[in-house]
Parts: C-alpha cells; sequence; structure tokens
C-alpha cells in the first residue's frame, strides 16, 4: 500500500468519524453514503491499448471510459432515449438533419466548456482517419458534416437518414471529449482523455492499473443517477487481472472491491454468500455466436456451413458449463436489443442431415483419424480464439462444438490467441469460424456485422462483417431498416434479414452476452448504466 | 537405460576422479577407463538400489507403458465429451472425476504421458545434442574459438532458463514442437559448460596422447575416446533434466504456449482446471500429481547414478 493510499485512508477515515459524529445516532450506519475512500475494481476485459474511445472502440475503453466521459444521450432500461448532455434531438421532416439541442451548464473537468464547438469537434475527430476509429466511425456512417448553428444547438448533416442516430450518440465510444484535450494530439488524449464525467484520469501504470480521482466540479449526472454532484469516493484504482479465476480469488480475499466477466460457478458461489453480490445485465448488440467465414474454403459451401450447424450441438454444454446463468440464444442479437428473431428450427441437430450435406459438397473421403477430406484435403475449420473476449466456460464450450462437429468429420482446431494476434488472425481472414463481440444499443449492429460494405477492413484495419456475407438483398435490407422510424416496418425488415442470415447458416448464435459484475458488500450504489451495461461509479460509496 | 548406466557406472567422471587423485594416475599410465567393468557396473547399480529407486524404477516403467500402450491403461478416448456428466467428482466408473465437459480425468492423465514424456525427453536430447557441439568446439576449437563459444554459453546463463524459452516461443510462434525445441534450447547452455571442461580434461589425458602418439586420426580419436569419456558424466545430469525438462513443457502448456487445447497433456490440463481449483480440485490434483511423481521419480533415479559415479 502506497504512502498516498494510507493517507487517503486515514483521511477516509477521519471524515468517516467526522460524518458518524454528525449522524444521528439512532441511524444505522449504512443508511447514509459516506464521502471518501477508494474503491479498487479488476477487469478480466483486458487493458486499453489508448485510453480515448473514438481510437478503435471497443468494450475495455468503454468500461473505463465511462468514468471520465460522458455522452449526448443516456438509455433508460427500456431502452428509450433519454437527454445527457444534450437536452433533445429532433429530426428534420426528410430526416436528413437533426438539430441536437445542448446543456449550457456543463464543463469539461480542464475548464473548457461544453458547446456545440464541442460537439463539431469531437465528431470530426472520429471521422478522421488518422484517429483509427473503428466503432464509432461506422456509427457515424450516415453523418456528413456538423454544423455550429449556436453555442447550444449543433446540427448534424445526414446522407441518408439514421434511425438509430441517438442510440449511437448514447454510446462510450462517441463519448464528448475536450476540445483542448483533442487538440494535445492523439498520443497525448490516449494517456488521459478529457470528459465531463464524475472522475478524472490521474495516472496509467501500463499493464497494471490505471488512477481516476474525483472530478470536484461534476454536475452532469445521468439520468436515473441517486444523485446529483461531484462523486462520493476519492479514488478509483482500476486494474487489469485477465485471469478469471485470480480475479476472483482477489475479491474473496478483499484485495479488490468490484470484478467483472465472473465465471459462471464463480456467480453461483458469490450469490450465496453474503459477503458478496452479483449485477448482471444482457449486453445489447449481438449475441455471443460463431461467424462462418463464407468468403473463403471450406465454408464458402452453403451445404459445409449447413453442416457444421446441425453437427454443433451446444445445448447441452451451456446447461453444464454455465450453472444455468446463461439460456441458449437462437437469435443473432442480444434479448437486450429489440427486433430480435429467434430460429430454432434452423438449429437443430441432426448429424444425418450433416453427413449427407457434406456427402453431396464432395467432402467424401476419410483419413485415418476419421476426419473427412476432398481432394486430399483435410477439412479443417481454423477457430481463433480471443481469451481476452472469452471467459473459460466459453472456451470449455467451444472445445464441445470441437468435439461434436467432429463426429461428422470437421477437424476444429482451436487456436486461443491474445487480443492483438486475435485481431491480426481475423484481418487477414486467416480463420474458418471465430466468436466476435459487438456491443451496439441498436439493432442496427446487423448493418455494422452483415453488410458487404463492412467487409472491408475500418481505419483500425478490423472489418466488423467477420462472416464475409455479401447479399444485396441483404445489405438492401439492412439499409432500409436503419433509415425507417416507423416500429412495424423496422420489425419485419429486420425479421427478413435475420432469416436470410439464418437461412444461409452464416452464423450459430450461442447465447446472451452477460455483463456479470460481483462486488463486497461493503461497496453500495452500484448500478449499471442501461445504454451498454457498463457499471456507473458516480453513486458508489465503500463502508468504511 | 542400460547404456548410460553402464557408462557411468564403469567409465566414471574424470573430472569428479581427478580430485581424488587416483583415476588421474589411471590416465597418466594411459588406460581407457571407458568401456572397463562395463556389465559389472549395471548389476553393481541395480544391487545397490534402495526401496524409493525401486519406487522409483517401477514408476518410470508404469509411465513407460502409459506412454507407449495408454489403451491398455485406460481404453477410453481421451477428448470424448459427455456434458451431462461434467464436473464428476472422483467415484465408481472415474477415479480421477470428470472435466467441465465430462472428459474422464483418469483417461486424460494417461493419455497424457506421451506428449509429456517424448516433450520432455525430446527437449533433453536436443539439449544434449546442442550441448555437445558447443562444448567440444569450446574445448577443443582453439583459444578464438574457445573465447567466442563461452562468451556466447555466458550471455545465454544470463537469462533463466524459462524465460530463454518464452523467448524462443515468442519469436517461432506457440506449439508443441516450438515448445519442446525452447526447452531443449534453454537447458543447452548448462550442459555445454559441462562438457567443455570435461573434453579439456580429457583431452589432455595420457591416453589420449597415446592415441595422438599411435598416429590414429583426429576423428577417430575424437569418436573413440574423447567423446564417450567426456559426456558420460553427463548422462547423470541428463537423468535428472528429463524431469526438469516435463516440469518445464507443463509449464510452457500451462501459460497456453505449448499443447493447444483440449488436447491430454499435463500442463495444458492444469491450465483449464485451475479455473476450478475451488470447486473441482481434481481437475488439477490428478495431472499434477502426474508431474510430481515423474519429475521425482526421474530426480531420484538421477541422484542414485550421482552417487554411485561418485563413489
Amino acid at each position: 500500500m502506497s504512502r498516498r493510499t494510507i493517507t487517503l485512508l486515514a483521511v477516509a477515515a477521519a471524515s468517516a468519524l467526522l460524518l458518524a459524529g454528525c449522524a444521528p445516532a439512532a441511524g444505522p450506519a449504512t443508511s447514509a453514503p459516506a464521502a471518501g475512500g477508494t474503491l479498487t475494481y479488476a477487469t478480466g476485459f483486458g487493458e486499453p491499448d489508448c485510453l480515448d474511445p473514438h481510437n478503435g472502440g471497443n468494450m475495455p475503453q468503454a468500461l473505463v471510459g465511462t468514468n471520465f466521459l460522458e455522452s449526448l444521450f443516456s438509455q433508460d432500461a427500456d431502452g428509450a432515449i433519454v437527454p445527457w448532455l444534450a437536452t433533445a434531438g429532433t429530426p428534420s421532416a426528410d430526416g436528413l438533419t437533426w438539430d441536437i439541442t445542448l446543456r449550457d451548464d456543463v464543463s469539461f473537468s480542464d475548464g473548457t466548456p461544453f458547446d456545440a464547438a464541442a460537439v463539431k469537434a469531437n465528431i470530426e475527430q472520429i471521422q478522421d482517419p488518422a484517429t483509427a476509429s473503428s466503432t464509432g466511425i461506422l456509427a457515424l456512417g450516415k453523418v456528413q458534416s456538423v454544423e455550429v448553428v449556436d453555442p447550444t444547438t449543433a446540427r448534424f448533416h445526414l446522407s441518408e437518414p439514421d434511425s438509430a442516430l441517438l442510440e449511437s450518440l448514447a454510446q462510450t465510444w462517441l463519448a464528448m471529449e475536450s476540445p483542448a484535450g483533442l487538440a494535445r494530439g492523439l498520443e497525448a488524449n490516449c494517456e488521459a482523455p478529457i470528459g465531463t464525467g464524475p472522475f478524472i484520469v490521474d495516472s496509467w501504470t501500463k499493464q497494471d492499473s490505471i488512477t481516476l480521482v474525483r472530478n470536484e466540479n461534476y454536475n452532469s449526472a445521468p439520468a436515473g443517477a441517486a444523485h446529483e454532484g461531484p462523486a462520493y469516493l476519492d479514488t478509483i484504482v482500476w486494474r487489469f487481472i485477465p485471469d478469471s479465476a485470480t480475479r476472483f480469488a482477489a475479491l474473496q480475499s478483499g484485495q479488490v472491491d468490484v470484478i467483472d466477466e465472473m465465471q459462471p460457478d464463480n456467480v453461483v458461489a458469490a450469490d450465496s454468500s453474503d459477503q458478496f453480490d452479483v449485477l448482471t445485465g444482457a449486453l445489447p448488440g449481438a449475441s455471443i455466436r460463431l461467424e462462418l467465414n463464407s468468403g473463403f474454403a471450406p465454408f464458402d459451401d452453403e451445404r459445409v456451413r449447413k453442416a457444421f450447424v446441425h453437427s454443433a450441438d451446444v445445448n447441452p454444454g451451456i446447461q453444464s458449463l454455465f450453472f444455468g446463468t446463461a439460456e441458449r440464444s437462437y437469435s443473432v442479437l442480444s434479448s437486450s436489443t429489440p427486433y430480435g428473431a429467434s430460429f430454432p428450427d434452423d438449429f437443430t441437430i441432426d448429424t444425418d442431415l450433416a453427413n449427407q450435406l457434406l456427402d453431396e459438397a464432395g467432402w467424401t473421403g476419410r483419413d485415418s483419424e476419421g476426419y473427412r477430406t476432398k481432394d486430399g484435403q483435410r477439412l479443417v475449420v481454423d477457430f481463433p480464439v480471443s481469451t481476452n473476449q472469452s471467459i473459460p466456460a466459453e472456451q470449455s464450450l467451444f472445445e464441445q462444438i470441437q468435439a461434436t462437429t467432429k463426429e461428422v468429420g470437421f477437424d476444429v482446431e482451436l487456436h486461443p490467441l491474445d487480443l492483438s494476434s486475435w485481431y491480426s488472425a481475423l484481418g487477414s481472414w486467416d480463420f474458418g469460424v471465430t466468436s466476435a463481440i459487438y456491443t451496439k444499443n441498436s439493432p442496427d449492429v446487423l448493418r455494422i456485422l452483415y453488410h458487404s460494405s463492412n467487409i472491408v477492413p475500418a481505419p483500425s484495419g478490423y472489418h466488423a462483417n467477420n462472416a464475409h456475407v455479401s447479399i444485396p438483398e441483404l445489405d438492401s435490407l439492412l439499409t432500409e431498416a436503419g433509415e425507417t422510424t416507423d416500429d412495424a416496418q423496422r420489425a419485419s425488415l429486420y425479421e427478413q434479414a435475420q432469416k436470410i442470415l439464418s437461412d444461409g447458416a452464416y452464423v450459430l448464435p450461442l447465447y446472451d452476452h452477460l455483463q456479470k459484475i460481483g462486488y463486497s458488500t461493503k461497496v453500495h450504489g452500484l448500478s449499471l448504466l442501461p445504454t451498454l451495461q457498463i457499471p456507473y461509479f458516480g453513486d458508489v460509496w465503500v463502508q468504511q | 537405460m542400460s547404456l548410460p548406466t553402464s557408462v557411468i557406472a564403469g567409465g566414471a567422471s574424470a573430472h569428479e576422479r581427478d580430485a581424488h587423485g587416483e583415476p588421474a594416475e589411471a590416465a597418466r599410465a594411459g588406460v581407457n577407463i571407458s568401456g572397463l567393468r562395463r556389465g559389472h557396473g549395471v548389476r553393481a547399480f541395480f544391487g545397490a538400489l534402495g526401496v524409493a529407486q525401486w519406487i522409483a524404477v517401477g514408476f518410470l516403467l508404469l509411465l513407460l507403458v502409459a506412454a507407449l500402450l495408454p489403451s491398455l491403461l485406460a481404453p477410453g478416448d481421451p477428448l470424448a465429451i459427455d456434458p451431462g456428466d461434467a464436473f464428476r467428482a472422483p467415484g465408481w466408473g472415474h477415479p480421477f472425476g470428470t472435466d467441465e465437459s465430462g472428459r474422464d480425468v483418469y483417461t486424460r492423465v494417461v493419455h497424457g504421458t506421451a506428449p509429456s514424456l517424448v516433450i520432455g525427453v525430446s527437449a533433453t536430447t536436443i539439449g544434449i545434442l546442442l550441448a555437445l557441439v558447443f562444448g567440444t568446439a569450446a574445448a577443443l576449437g582453439g583459444r578464438v574459438v574457445d573465447f567466442g563459444v563461452s562468451r556466447f554459453l555466458e550471455v545465454l546463463f544470463a537469462f533463466p532458463g524459462l524465460l530463454l524459452a518464452l523467448l524462443v516461443i515468442t519469436v517461432y510462434g506457440p506449439g508443441i514442437v516450438t515448445s519442446t525445441i525452447a526447452v531443449g534450447l534453454a537447458t543447452a547452455p548448462g550442459y555445454a559448460r559441462i562438457i567443455r571442461s570435461q573434453t579439456r580434461a580429457v583431452a589432455s589425458s595420457a591416453y589420449v596422447e597415446a592415441a595422438v602418439v599411435l598416429g590414429k586420426s583426429r576423428g577417430r580419436i575424437l569418436a573413440r575416446h574423447i567423446l564417450p569419456n567426456a559426456v558420460a558424466p553427463v548422462f547423470v545430469l541428463v537423468t535428472l533434466g528429463v524431469g526438469q525438462a516435463i516440469v518445464w513443457a507443463a509449464a510452457l502448456s500451462y501459460l497456453g504456449l505449448g499443447a493447444e487445447p483440449p488436447a491430454a497433456e499435463w500442463g495444458a490440463m492444469l491450465f483449464a482446471g485451475k479455473n476450478y481449483v475451488t470447486t473441482a480440485w481434481w481437475m488439477t490434483f490428478f495431472p499434477g500429481l502426474a508431474i510430481v511423481l515423474s519429475a521425482a521419480a526421474t530426480t531420484v533415479l538421477g541422484r542414485a547414478l550421482q552417487r554411485r559415479s561418485l563413489r
């Protein structure tokens, strides 16, 4: 424990004593939030390369970034858009311009006022190829420019109507940063982005932790927050513990107060203990699913894809590995994202059918190990697994898929990779099947994942369309759905689109991606922001 | 087994015995001590085994059977899954329990013997072969070569062995083959240094001088007189080294750098089991026990050999 931490603890203890002295003697000590203290958070999502979520744009950045950055909009528990840094968003009749009105009383933590010019600077920074954005730039695909009408009104000019614009703007990957901070250049901004959030980046020790300190001038709590004004905690220490068993052990021993990406057996253990609690929520966007690379052999043949889908038996594994914490999904979309359609009949287990399909596709030979062959080539399916983005139970499920598809002759080769090796395997299309997370708070995630234009990599080098789906009919359905605001029409268009994906066996849905946060019962006021199911620490206080 | 024991028992370590004076005299007298009392040495060695050594020999024989004919001990398929039977504690039908996918841990431990032993033995072989090249080159190649090779070995020595192995894997990518080569490379400097000093001692011995005087060719002297005598003491270290190499190979697999899932390999099984160490201890306990016992057995045997050669 550093001297600094000890001092902080001493101050915290002293203030707690003072508060206790002031509080009515009868009240229980836990009822009133106590200011001060340090909270240690251990994440299993991995360490970001850059703390600015405009650069790249992944879950590790969003998780830590939500503490110091805020967005124009937020969502309530039902997914409805609610104001945050913006007060309202109004489209024109043709849907091609949106007037976003802004709060006039918010400043960034460096003192720069938050205004329409700041919004314009942020959108332009995300769209600048030099920023190497992937999530943000895809979400802003239809935004042509931002016009500063007056300090509290920013006008977005679109190339086509975008029914998901406000949802996009609610994501942390499009959060608002100080223009003065952005002007420091990408590298400095990566080290410590400056936002309007309840905390400020104090320091970042690579491969160890990020230290966040309270923003004393904070006044922009999101809708649903328990209180306005500065946070209670003095400091958050954001640690990286990639191993899930170690992470849970650190929680149990009191070294850390909050952990994420819990193993299912640990969720069960924590739930049954009075020292720990668990917060869960289904991350919006795509479900956890296998994407079959339809651009290259062997999955460029629909019959081979169908054989794979009909032989990969996942239900028994989901039951035994997840201890009742996960349910099988037959939808490409998360259960927390509207317009998801399920087609269980396309995913029945039928080894006879699978064998017949493989025979028809010409994979008729069998080698000494029982794998199918064609022209002397074995039916190999390379499966790069990102060890950062999947918990061990999920990797065990992949092993079971390997075992069950082997029965019809697939040689699935699992390659556990660190995040950057995994990105490069995907970037070079060097895989047969993979599982990639895509979190987005709108069904428009379907356009990002399966529109043929996203076979081309984003500036960051990542192509979201990992299944290499290129179907003109699907493209037009997704484009049209993204432009309409009529609910019934959107639902029908998205259902047709999902049926095409299901019929062509491009995707094998597994289950919802659950955010599983475990925390000590000493931690009070923890909640998940509904937009991306990210924990919000503005209301959190620690019982001393 | 018989070759190293006999060589060691009979040939002894010229280096060690120099200190006692007697064998050095024998060397001065021009007697090539390798090959003497060969058959006698084996009998003497096994005659002197204690209980612990016999247990070690028995266990190593069991490992050999498990490695060569795993189906004899465990007829099942180590990769066969049965999700409905996952996390079964050790008991009837599953003596070592089942893992998270319902695979039988006993079958996997038995089938994991071959890869673990093959990695251990071949890594040590690679280490010894490299060490032979470097060690004899340094000893016989003249001052410049000796200086170069010795400094190079010292540089390698500066890295802890496992770190050197990690370096190799980082450059050439993970997998069984690279991790075997990596462990072999990492052990080479230690062996090379011993071979160098042994070779130097043997090269200056009287029987080598005699061979030179008799006009034997350099190659023949190297092959018949120098190498057998210089390498003999290294075999003791090899026996100790195999155990070490098994542990290192398991360590690399544990780090996800060796065998890929769901291969039945002890280190990889430890890796998969560690997530459930609090709820399903048998997933880590049995492969861990296999690693500990095989390393212990080779060490016990190696120590016995070492004592023998010192006597």
